[in-house]
């Protein structure tokens, strides 16, 4: 290392510590930043949700865009909420490959229904210092269009969805509320719900074949 | 509200008859945690009741709703929908007053009297087009607003997820609805525009809800819990007329004397 380099670190460390120190505990998330990402990935999955490409070849692309996009981990965690600690680790192995699946295949199943479809952004606005909630208004053709806010945050250093609100209802919170249900009305059996999980993955790739 | 009575007597007696869920013990306050979350202390009676809803719903409600999906053109059904909005605007209008949302009521005020003159007795929504959409509201807000609690999660049949604040907001809304006045002061014309009116309202919101509970019933893995949680979150959002809270949004309930209300356009 040259004097240059050197001194260039001993004038960057007191300025650099203090950042270091902060990032993990608060990592905040930027306004633009957040309505930006939701922009290129909105239209990212739009032209993949629109292409004529076979549905199996729209399916691995709309499953590469979710999994850039978003927390899938985090939300998967979340939505198992108290059940997470119940569960075996090859429960939870287990239901985060199921939970990925279904997100996909819940939009895969659907994608005749989003032919056409367009989205345009709204405000953006600070939810928490690291909680941005980007608004969109989705539009189909034949439909009325409708409004889905976003719920963007720092994850691992870049913005991920951690959300999806429709009018007030919260998607996790839902199924946080649908999942646990499943749980506890089988006797708090964890694989109740993976079994449950696997039925629908099922019923869901057999409607996408229509 | 005489006509309440009697299936406000039965219910209650259904409910004596069915078992409550138990509360979780304080030494397990995840689970309680949960348990106050869902709201739900009547769960096996409100679960028997959305079996009896769903079997009204296979055979009566979604059939009907299908069948005037079927026969009626999309710009009919979008003048149906208007002209009942239309009709409710009054009782939209007392409950944004009781509310104390000064431009909410002016907001709807305007818009009953552009749409009833200018859009033909409601059936063309004009008022939206110039810039002056509409917005819902009911006593059962107006009672959120005003403080009170919502009570435990109810499933009413034929009527959906309710709870009593709710519920008893529905049958004021009724009792006061100034349209619903006239109508029992007229002749047999008048009530039979009432029961038409009424007739359409259940077609035409379920109409419009077709595609919402179809999703629910084919993707969730209880169809009851999805809607018990989109109910009472919806709500919330409803009482709140759709604005952030943060992330406590009952504090927000305070005396109803809105200041917060941001100067932009109107929503």
């Amino acid at each position: 290392m040259n004097r240059r380099s050197l001194l260039a670190v001993a004038l960057a460390t007191p300025t650099a510590l203090p950042l270091l120190a902060a990032s993990p505990a608060r990592a905040e998330m930027d306004i633009n930043q957040a309505a930006s990402f939701i922009d290129s990935t909105g239209q990212e999955l739009v032209a993949a949700l629109n292409s004529n490409q076979p549905i199996a070849a729209r399916r691995q692309r709309v499953a590469q865009i979710l999994r850039n996009a978003v927390d899938v981990g985090g939300v998967g965690r979340f939505i198992l909420g108290r059940w997470w600690r119940v569960a075996t680790p090859a429960e939870q192995q287990e239901y985060m490959k199921l939970f990925e699946e279904t997100l996909i295949r819940n939009l895969s199943a659907r994608f005749g229904e989003y032919q056409g479809v367009r989205f345009s952004l709204g405000r953006a606005q600070q939810r928490t210092e690291d909680d941005v909630l980007v608004n969109t208004i989705i539009e189909r053709p034949n439909t009325a269009p409708f409004s889905l806010d976003w719920r963007v945050s720092d994850v691992g250093g870049r913005p991920q969805v951690v959300d999806v609100i429709a009018e007030g209802t919260s998607l996790r919170l839902t199924q946080r509320s649908e999942y646990s249900s499943v749980v506890s009305r089988n006797g708090g059996q964890v694989s109740a719900l993976l079994d449950a999980m696997r039925r629908q993955i099922a019923a869901l790739a057999a409607r996408e074949g229509r | 509200m005489p006509f309440l009575r009697r299936p406000t007597l039965l219910l209650l007696g259904l409910l004596a008859l069915s078992a409550c869920a138990t509360r979780p013990p304080a030494s397990e306050p995840e689970a309680l945690a949960e348990y106050e979350q869902a709201n739900d202390p009547l769960e096996p009676f409100n679960r028997t009741m959305y079996t009896v809803h769903n079997g009204l719903d296979t055979v009566l409600l979604r059939p009907a709703a299908e069948f005037y999906r079927f026969f009626l053109p999309q710009p009919v059904r979008t003048g149906v929908r208007n002209a009942l909005g239309n009709l409710r605007s009054p009782v939209i209008l007392i409950n944004d007053v009781l509310q104390g949302e000064t431009r909410r009521s002016a907001t709807t005020l305007a818009r009953f009297l552009m749409n009833s003159t200018f859009g033909i007795g409601g059936v063309f929504d004009v008022a939206k087009e110039v810039g002056l959409p509409g917005h819902s509201e009911d006593f059962g807000q107006t009672l959120a607003v005003w403080g009170l609690d919502e009570g435990p999660f109810l499933f009413v049949p034929l009527l959906g997820p309710s709870n009593p604040r709710d519920l008893a907001g529905f049958g004021v809304d009724v009792a006061a609805d100034p349209v619903g006045w006239a109508i029992r002061e007229g002749d047999s014309t008048a009530e039979a525009l009432g029961w038409t009116r009424y007739g359409l309202t259940v077609v035409d919101t379920r109409e419009g809800l077709i595609e919402a509970l179809d999703s629910i019933n084919e993707t969730s893995l209880d169809p009851y819990a999805t809607l018990r949680s989109a109910y009472r979150q919806r709500r919330r959002n409803d009482v709140r007329n759709g604005r952030p809270t943060g992330e406590a949004p009952a504090a927000t309930l305070g005396t109803g004397l809105d200041v917060t209300e941001p100067a932009g356009p109107a929503r």
